[in-house]
C-alpha cells in the first residue's frame, strides 16, 4: 500500500497548516509562585498532541482517524482556535493564531470556521432558521438577510419545511444538519467536525456526509471519526495514534482500509 | 464596526434574548424561569401594596366607590375621640334632625348617638358601662361595635313628637358586658334605677375597643332615663352612605359641627405624621434589595445552568461581550416581566386589602391604587435587574468559553 511519509502538504492553496504542534494538559493546577517556593513540583502531565504537522488545502475534506485519546479532537480544536497549542504554530492563510488575542481568535472562528460538534449543540430555545442566523447577529446583518440566507441554507440540507421548528422537535440527523447549516452561514473557508455522525444512525449518517461532501466547494472540510464509512468518504485521511500522526492516506488508500 | 452596524446588532442581540426568555418560560425551562419572574412579581407587588397603603394615608384616601360613614359630631377643641367622648356639647331635637337626614335619598341609614356611662345593676351585681342609646333601623347594623337587630325598629317610645309610645326597654349587651354583670339573654337589668329593661340579646362579636362593657338601648328611652328628654339630645349622628355628596348636605345640619368620615376618625393621627413618606420608601429599598438579591441568585444559578450554551456560543464565534449583552437582555426582559406581572398584581392587592379594610375597619379605602403604579413597579423591577446585572456578567464572564 502506497503511504506518503513526510507531512502532507496539500494539493491547493493551504487554508490551516499546523506547523509541529504539541499540546500538553496538566491534571491539576500548576503551581504558583509560593508553591515552587515552598517545592511544589509540576502536575503529571499529559502529551494529547506530539509534534504534529498537516496542512489542509481548499476544497478537500480530510478525515482525522485514530482510536480514541489519540488526538483527534485536540488537533481539531486547535485548528479551530478553541486551544493554543503548548508550542508549535497554527497558521490560517497567513495569520498565525497564537499572535491572536482570545477576543480576535473568537471573531475569527466567526468569520473563517465553521465548528460541527457530535451532540449538535444547538440553542433549543431557538427555532433552527434562529439557530442558523445566530453568527450572523454578530456579524451585524439585517433580520430580513439573516432570515433569508438561514432560509437558504436550511433549504439546502434539506429542511426547508422545517425552519420554524425547535431542536426538540427535529430528528438527531435533521438537528446535524442544522448544525452543518449554522457553521456555513457566515460562508467560512475551512469546517472542522468532531464525530459527525457519532450519534446517528448508518443511513442518516449517509445523508450528513453527502451534505458534507456538497458544502465542501471553496472550502476545506476536516473531520474526527471513528466511523469507517465517514472515513472512507473523505478525500484525504491522516492517522493518530497516541497523539501523534502515524501514517497518510490518498482517497484511493482510505477506501481500501476503511470501505 | 460602524453605527448603522453597531445598532442592527444590538436590535439582533435584544431579540435574540426576547425570544430565548419567551421560549424558556413557555417550553424549554418553564419552571425555573415562572420560578424567577414569580420571586419579581411577588416583590413588586409588595412594593405597590405598600406604596399604596403609602400614599392612602398621606393623601387621606377618597376613592368613593365604597360605602361611606359620616360622623356629624359638634365641633369642639376637646382632645376626646368623638367615638367615645360622653361630655362634649349636644345637639337638640335630635329626632327630627335624623327625619331630615333620612329625607336625603342617598342616605341608607342616620342616627343619633348619645352615650352615658351608666351603673346598671342586676340582681348579683352592680357595674358601670357605657350606655349607648340609637335609632335603630333595618339598614343600621352596629353602632359602638354591637349589632342593633334585637332593638326595635324606628323608636317605638318617640312617638309623634313626644315621650308616651310603647316602651320596649330592649338592651343589647356585648360580650363583656354581660360577663362583667353576669347575665344573659332574657335577664332584667336595672339601668340607673329603671328596672324596666331586659336583656334583648348578648353581641359575642361585639367590637366595642378595648372590650370596654357597652349596652346598647332605644335612644328615647335613654334620654329618658338620663333626663335628656327637655331639649331631645344626642352626642352626635351616625350616617351611612353611598355617595360622598352627602357630606355637604350634613354640614347644613348644625352651625356648629363637624363632618367627620369614620377613616378620618382612625386615621386622622397617622395622617399627620410622615410614616407614610417612610413606609413608601423602606418599601422601595427593601424591594430593591431582596428584589436583587432573588435576581442574582435565580439568574445566577440559570447562568450556571446554562454554562454549556454560553460555551457554544464562544464556539461560534460570538464574543464574550456579545454573550455578556444577551444575558443583559435577558435578565432585563425577565425582570421586566416579573414586574409588570408584580404591579398588576399589586394593584389587584390594593383592591383587596381595600375591601377588607371597609368590611373590617374603615368606611373609606385606606389605599390608593393609580395607573402610574403600573410603570412605577415596573420601573422599579427593571432598575432591579440594572443593578443585578455587575454580578450577573462577572458570573457570566467566568463560566464562558472553553470547548463544549
Amino acid at each position: 500500500m502506497a503511504r506518503s511519509a513526510a507531512p502532507d502538504t496539500g494539493a491547493s492553496s493551504p487554508v490551516v497548516t499546523a506547523d509541529d504542534v504539541t499540546k500538553i494538559y496538566y491534571r491539576g493546577s500548576e503551581p504558583g509562585r509560593l508553591a515552587r517556593i515552598l517545592g511544589r513540583s509540576q502536575p503529571p502531565a499529559v502529551r494529547a498532541v506530539e509534534s504534529v504537522s498537516i496542512t489542509i488545502s481548499n476544497e478537500e475534506i480530510v478525515g482525522l482517524a485514530g482510536p480514541s485519546g489519540s488526538g483527534k479532537s485536540t488537533i481539531l480544536h486547535m485548528l479551530a482556535g478553541l486551544k493554543r497549542p503548548t508550542s508549535g504554530t497554527v497558521l490560517f492563510r497567513d495569520t498565525d493564531l497564537e499572535t491572536l488575542s482570545k477576543r480576535e481568535r473568537t471573531r475569527h472562528r466567526l468569520e473563517h470556521i465553521g465548528v460541527v460538534f457530535q451532540q449538535f449543540h444547538l440553542l433549543d430555545s431557538l427555532s433552527a432558521r434562529a439557530n442558523v442566523a445566530l453568527p450572523l447577529v454578530e456579524l451585524g446583518i439585517g433580520k430580513r438577510q439573516r432570515r433569508q440566507r438561514a432560509a437558504e441554507l436550511l433549504e439546502r440540507v434539506g429542511l426547508g419545511d422545517r425552519i420554524t421548528h425547535r431542536p426538540g422537535e427535529l430528528s438527531g440527523g435533521e438537528q446535524q444538519r442544522v448544525a452543518i447549516a449554522r457553521a456555513l452561514i457566515t460562508d467560512p473557508d475551512l469546517v472542522i467536525a468532531d464525530e459527525p455522525t457519532g450519534e446517528l444512525d448508518t443511513d442518516t449518517g449517509r445523508t450528513i456526509l453527502e451534505t458534507f461532501r456538497q458544502v465542501a466547494e471553496n472550502r476545506a472540510v476536516v473531520l474526527a471519526s471513528h466511523d469507517h464509512e465517514t472515513l472512507g468518504s473523505c478525500d484525504r485521511l491522516i492517522q493518530l495514534r497516541d497523539g501523534s500522526v502515524t501514517d497518510h492516506l490518498t482517497q484511493k488508500e482510505s477506501i481500501d482500509e476503511y470501505s | 464596526m460602524n453605527i448603522r452596524k453597531l445598532v442592527i446588532h444590538w436590535l439582533g442581540l435584544v431579540s435574540v434574548g426576547i425570544r430565548r426568555t419567551a421560549s424558556r418560560a413557555t417550553y424549554t425551562a418553564k419552571q425555573r424561569m415562572r420560578f424567577s419572574v414569580l420571586g419579581v412579581a411577588v416583590v413588586i407587588a409588595l412594593l405597590v401594596m405598600v406604596t399604596g397603603l403609602g400614599v392612602g394615608l398621606a393623601t387621606n384616601t377618597t376613592v368613593y366607590d365604597e360605602d361611606i360613614d359620616y360622623w356629624i359630631v359638634p365641633a369642639t377643641d376637646s382632645p376626646e375621640s368623638p367615638l367615645i367622648a360622653t361630655d362634649n356639647p349636644q345637639f337638640n331635637s335630635v329626632h327630627q334632625a335624623n327625619d331630615r337626614i333620612h329625607e336625603h335619598d342617598d342616605v341608607e341609614y342616620a342616627t343619633p348617638v348619645l352615650s352615658q356611662v351608666l351603673r346598671i345593676r342586676t340582681n348579683e351585681t352592680e357595674e358601670y358601662v357605657l350606655v349607648v342609646g340609637v335609632i335603630n333601623t333595618s339598614e343600621l347594623e352596629r353602632v359602638a361595635g354591637l349589632r342593633t337587630h334585637s332593638l326595635r325598629p324606628h323608636d317605638p317610645y318617640y312617638m309623634n313628637g313626644e315621650y308616651d309610645g310603647e316602651w320596649t326597654g330592649d338592651t343589647v349587651l356585648s360580650r363583656s358586658a354581660a360577663d362583667t354583670l353576669s347575665v344573659s339573654t332574657g335577664d332584667p337589668v336595672s339601668i340607673v334605677g329603671n328596672n324596666s329593661f331586659t336583656v334583648s340579646a348578648v353581641d359575642n362579636q361585639s367590637r366595642s375597643v378595648g372590650n370596654v362593657p357597652t349596652a346598647l338601648v332605644q335612644l328615647s328611652e335613654l334620654q329618658s332615663i338620663t333626663g335628656s328628654t327637655t331639649y331631645d339630645q344626642a352626642d352626635q349622628f351616625v350616617v351611612g352612605t353611598n355617595t360622598p355628596a352627602v357630606q355637604s348636605e350634613l354640614q347644613g345640619l348644625y352651625p356648629n359641627s363637624d363632618i367627620r368620615s369614620r377613616g378620618e376618625m382612625t386615621v386622622s393621627d397617622t395622617r399627620d405624621s410622615e410614616l407614610s413618606l417612610a413606609l413608601a420608601l423602606t418599601a422601595f429599598l427593601v424591594s430593591l434589595s431582596i428584589g436583587m438579591l432573588f435576581v442574582i441568585t435565580t439568574s445566577g444559578l440559570e447562568i450556571v445552568a446554562d454554562q454549556q450554551q454560553l460555551v457554544i456560543l464562544s464556539a461560534m464565534g460570538i464574543s464574550t461581550r456579545s454573550q455578556l449583552k444577551l444575558i443583559g437582555v435577558e435578565t432585563i426582559v425577565m425582570a421586566g416581566l416579573g414586574g409588570l406581572f408584580g404591579a398588576v398584581s399589586g394593584v389587584v392587592g390594593i383592591r383587596l386589602i381595600n375591601i377588607v379594610s371597609i368590611r373590617t375597619i374603615t368606611t373609606e379605602p385606606i389605599a390608593v391604587s393609580h395607573p402610574l403604579f403600573i410603570g412605577y413597579g415596573v420601573s422599579v423591577a427593571l432598575l432591579v435587574g440594572l443593578l443585578s446585572l455587575p454580578f450577573l456578567l462577572v458570573t457570566a464572564r467566568r463560566v464562558s468559553g472553553g470547548v463544549p
